[in-house]
């Protein structure tokens, strides 16, 4: 029976690593697919969300309130950063605001080791998501199933709000056609705010729900940055459906390798990225071509 | 910028400069400002190089000092496994092996766009840093090499000294750049130059002109990490030592902020840049520990009020005085 239990940890683990990289390359690519702006910071506001989480569960808030408030935090940090550094560079050449993100990534990186300090930090959880369950033959810890229907949720929610409400039908018309629905009186500059503030505040909810998986430290950004990228790159740039098919994909190798080859399971992935681009240059789902 | 041969003033400069390096490790009696200079001089042609890349070819690379890693790294592990005797024979092979693991990488990245290309360098950049600090048995892990043989520095034939020698190895450095630089120049004002920056200026159109752009942007790749792999293996000799920080994203920022801060698409700039950046951060850090927001909010303020950089200054002067 050992290896059914492993095989269902396996996809449970792979589920849940492909969730957060799929909230993270949703967000990159909803950021990229209005602003033409690839965000190198989204890791370190990652980071900042799951910071903030901790510092509000330390002080007694409930986890799942933390949930809910840290990312808004993040989105406020987000605002900040597109009226102050983005909106300025909006007509200057892509490789500027590649530049000027990837400062902004050591700025927050070195705010966070300046304020919480280079201690590993754990997220302090309810009595009852510290227990296990069995899911058929194998017993799986409380808080990972929970974490699942966390992702589940903001997925749910993600759906609900680009498929059903004005600001998302907005969004999505937009990144397509932004000169047409400015055509039709609606105010495309907005929109755009709001989708690097609907980013940021995937990324911040993404550092919040992964808090608890992977501990909480100074540079945990840094590679679910790398990795968030290798799911856009794969899913094909702007593509929202793509990085939900490449997430999940990335998740699954990566988990599969780090059960084989732990110490150079990110190189498996690189070299997934690699096979794809060899035969898809734009990625799987990538219709558009890159600039 | 013109070519150097019709440009009398940049000459003269550049001669000057020159004189001035032949000499200071003799004056100065500072070892250490010797060895800061040398420094300076092998991330100048780092910087030189990414800016083939970035100023010419019009791509970013993130991570160019990986190259600069994978040329140190090869070049230590040549002289220490293989053959120690010839200094330049070591060199080479460091380049070459440079070049065979730059070649894969790079056909993969031009097949993609300018932007896919940049977030590529870092996850390659990131693979390469990880290979380095993992793979124990050959790399030394976070060790890094250590116990490297000191080779004996020739130049133009003369024996100069070991490689522990500061002066000697500050000589052989300045004139391995100096190579390279002309080199470089040599290269980027031929027509070659000229189609690497059609490629930056208009993809499309370059193609339209029967140029193959995905060639072209292998040709500037290589180009660059080439001569980071040269400077990868002066690096080496330098320092006698060669750890997985080198290869960190980190020290992959100050590349890149030394081109900006000198200015991209000059190839002199990155050289002045390589040298302000250093000299601050060896300042900077006797200061304060956290350097990382400086250097983090000294990139957003450059991009934001000087993207051009110290190049841009006589071009930004000249304006100020016509109006």
């Amino acid at each position: 029976m050992g290896w059914i239990a492993t095989t269902v940890d396996i996809i449970l683990n792979s589920l849940v690593l492909g969730g957060i990289f799929l909230i993270m390359g949703v967000g990159l690519n909803i950021i990229y697919g209005l602003n033409r702006v690839m965000n190198l910071a989204h890791g370190a506001l990652y980071a900042l969300g799951a910071y903030f989480g901790f510092t509000m569960v330390a002080l007694g808030l409930n986890y799942f309130l933390a949930l809910l408030l840290a990312p808004v935090v993040v989105g406020v940090a987000g605002l900040i950063i597109e009226r102050l550094l983005i909106s300025p560079m909006r007509k200057r050449h892509m490789i500027y605001t590649l530049i000027l993100t990837y400062g902004l990534m050591f700025v927050i990186d070195g705010l966070i080791k300046f304020f919480w300090g280079q201690e590993t930090r754990f997220i302090q959880l309810p009595e009852f998501m510290q227990q296990t369950v069995s899911v058929g033959p194998a017993s799986y810890p409380v808080f990972r199933l929970v974490i699942l229907i966390g992702i589940a949720a903001v997925v749910a929610a993600l759906m609900l709000l680009l498929g059903r409400t004005r600001l998302g039908i907005n969004m999505r018309a937009a990144s397509s056609i932004p000169e047409m629905v400015s055509a039709c009186g609606i105010n495309v500059r907005r929109v755009q705010i709001s989708a690097f503030v609907l980013g940021c505040i995937l990324a911040g909810t993404a550092g919040m729900l992964a808090g608890p998986l992977f501990t909480v430290f100074a540079l945990m950004g840094h590679d679910i940055l790398i990795s968030s990228f290798v799911v856009v790159v794969i899913g094909g740039l702007g593509s929202l459906r793509g990085a939900v098919v490449a997430a999940l994909l990335v998740g699954f190798v990566q988990t599969l390798a780090e059960f084989f080859v732990t110490d150079m399971a990110m190189v498996m992935v690189y070299m997934l990225m690699a096979l794809v681009l060899v035969f898809k240059p734009l990625g799987i789902l990538g219709e558009g071509k890159f600039e | 910028m013109r070519a150097l041969k019709d440009n009398p003033a940049g000459k003269l400069i550049l001669l000057g400069v020159l004189v001035c390096l032949v000499i200071l490790p003799f004056v100065l009696p500072n070892r250490f400002y010797v060895r800061l200079v040398n420094e300076i001089m092998i991330y100048a042609l780092l910087a030189m190089s990414l800016d083939v890349l970035l100023g010419y070819t019009g791509l970013l690379s993130f991570m160019h000092n990986a190259y600069l890693g994978i040329g140190a790294y090869s070049t230590g592990l040549f002289l220490m496994h293989a053959w120690s005797g010839s200094v330049w024979l070591a060199m080479l092979a460091g380049v070459l092996f440079t070049l065979a693991v730059a070649l894969p990488v790079g056909w993969v990245q031009v097949r993609t766009g300018g932007l896919a290309f940049a977030l590529l360098t870092l996850a390659f950049g990131m693979m390469f840093y990880t290979v380095a600090w993992k793979w124990y048995p050959v790399t030394g892990g976070d060790d890094g090499l250590m116990g490297l043989p000191q080779p004996t520095l020739s130049l133009l034939g003369i024996n100069l000294a070991s490689s522990g020698n500061s002066t000697a190895m500050y000589l052989f450095t300045l004139g391995v750049v100096l190579v390279c630089f002309l080199f470089t120049w040599r290269v980027i004002h031929s027509p070659l130059g000229a189609v690497l920056e059609a490629i930056r200026e208009n993809e499309e159109r370059a193609s339209f002109v029967g140029i193959n752009v995905r060639r072209y942007k292998l040709v500037g790749w290589m180009l660059a990490c080439g001569l980071a792999g040269v400077a990868g293996s002066l690096y080496i000799l330098y320092r006698g030592y060669a750890g997985p920080g080198v290869m960190g994203a980190f020290e992959g920022a100050g590349v890149l902020m030394m081109v900006l801060l000198g200015g991209m698409g000059s190839l002199w700039g990155p050289l002045v840049g390589a040298a302000i950046f250093i000299f601050m951060k060896d300042f900077l850090s006797s200061l304060t520990q956290d350097w990382e927001i400086f250097v983090g909010v000294i990139v957003i303020l450059l991009v934001l009020f000087l993207p051009r950089g110290v190049a841009g200054l006589p071009d930004l002067l000249r304006r100020a005085k016509a109006e």
